[in-house]
């Protein structure tokens, strides 16, 4: 890829416009760390924040209030994430609500209706565009020439069982199996990477459909270079961080 | 990076390493640096003034809560910020569309409206407004259309590409060379070597 071409990548993904096969072709290249593409982002990025910062407008003091006001608790990051949203809306709004109410319920029935669609639409579309998006990567990682495509054959649990781990060791990988028995209840498949001597790296967890098919995409392992062989086992449900069960899958590649 | 000025970049800076520890007062002290920025951005996607307060409000929740991930090598805190606030500004753009599109006119028509007017935030310097305003003036009118489309309406590129009726990779270079020019002609007043 040319400087010219990730520039125009760069652009487009900072003004939020980009979209396809580009966007995951630019994700890869933001997360294999290069060096171009990172730097190009972030001066476009600077350059937008620029341009932002020429149009400012004074925000309603109410904001300001209900957020010092929701940061006054501490902070629990172990916990779950506190609510978002509308805390200073019920206060500010509650005049104007009651007003609105009697107009807006009558509405209400007819538009809920198609709202209730629009929002089943809105959630299928967004339901198809992370399919493409994960298609898309597995295209992406599948034209990389640095990427290792290893197959896996069943071992006696069962024999004829199969599966694909295509691995690139920066972008990650895609890894797809067939014919495994379905796992039983309390338990999960476990795919594991072994990178030489080490001990086994856990690449995650799946579960196969009624057709015995299962997929996974696996993040980059940190610290995993050259994957030597992958595995899979049954574990209980959650995985182990160390295998311990039945290996129904192996390929070395 | 070509920042409004070196001295507010590093009080950033510093100011979001004090968030991720927990600092209110830096908060407090960051949002009134920056939101009206922010507010400024998503006022001019979202025109509904509710709705953009709602989203200027979950955008600095997100700096609260996210602070400790912040990397400075990625980006200033300005930019991290706005890119923050285009995003949700975006996404609610969207769904303010897919309702508006069954039962109110359109949000399509020109989402221009006017950055002219004059900044309520003193700690602007008006001569780097000036400076942007020039710069974005003086884009070519279709590159500047593309900036547009992109970063205010939320348009992607094929869908630009397709309201314009351009092939795509027209609208992917008036992209660049209009972000390019963009930052050309900021950087190139403010660091007279180049």
């Amino acid at each position: 890829m040319n400087r010219e071409e990730i520039g125009e990548l760069a652009a487009a993904y900072a003004l939020g416009g980009l979209d396809g096969a580009d966007r995951t072709r630019f994700e890869v290249l933001l997360r294999t760390g290069d060096p171009e593409a990172l730097a190009a982002l972030r001066d476009f990025e600077g350059t937008l924040a620029d341009l932002a910062a020429a149009a400012p407008e004074t925000p309603p003091p109410a904001v300001k209030a209900a957020l010092m006001e929701r940061i006054a608790a501490p902070r629990a990051p172990a916990g779950p994430p506190p609510r978002r949203g509308r805390a200073i809306w019920p206060a500010v709004l509650s005049g104007a609500m009651a007003a609105g109410l009697a107009a807006i319920v009558v509405g209400w029935s007819v538009s809920s209706t198609y709202e209730k669609r629009l929002d089943a639409l809105a959630s299928d579309a967004e339901q198809l565009k992370a399919e493409l998006r994960s298609q898309q990567t597995v295209i992406a990682i599948l034209r990389d020439p640095a990427t290792q495509v290893v197959a896996l054959a069943g071992q006696a649990p069962a024999p004829t069982a199969r599966a694909r781990m295509m691995w690139h060791e920066k972008a990650g990988g895609v890894f797809v199996a067939t014919g495994l028995p379905a796992a039983p209840a309390g338990t999960v498949y476990q795919l594991w990477a072994i990178a030489g001597t080490n001990a086994p790296v856990s690449a995650g967890v799946f579960s196969v459909d009624a057709s015995g098919t299962g997929s996974l995409s696996v993040q980059p392992l940190p610290g995993v270079a050259t994957v030597n062989a992958f595995a899979v086992t049954l574990e209980p449900a959650g995985g182990l961080p160390a295998p311990s069960g039945a290996m129904y899958l192996l390929g070395k590649s | 990076m070509a920042m409004s000025s070196a001295g507010a970049g590093s009080e950033t800076s510093a100011l979001i390493a004090r968030i991720a520890a927990g600092d209110r007062d830096a908060f407090s002290r960051f949002y009134d640096l920056l939101a009206p920025t922010a507010f400024g951005l998503i006022r001019r996607v979202l025109r509904d003034p509710e709705a953009a307060a709602e989203v200027l409000q979950e955008v600095f929740w997100q700096v609260w809560r996210e602070a400790p991930q912040y990397d400075p090598k990625r980006g200033s805190p300005e930019a991290w910020l706005v890119m923050r606030a285009k995003t949700r500004a975006i996404d609610r753009l969207r769904s303010i569309r897919r309702r508006d599109r069954t039962f109110v006119a359109p949000v399509d028509e020109s989402v221009a409206r006017s950055s002219e007017e004059p900044a309520e935030n003193p700690a602007v310097v008006a001569e780097d407004r000036e400076l942007v305003h020039t710069a974005l003036a003086q884009l070519p009118e279709p590159q500047r259309r593309v900036i547009e489309m992109a970063f205010f309406e939320g348009l992607t590129q094929s869908e630009i590409a397709i309201r314009l009726r351009e092939p795509l990779g027209t609208v992917k270079t008036r992209a660049r060379l209009g972000l390019e020019r963009l930052r050309g002609a900021l950087r190139g007043e403010r660091v007279s070597a180049t």
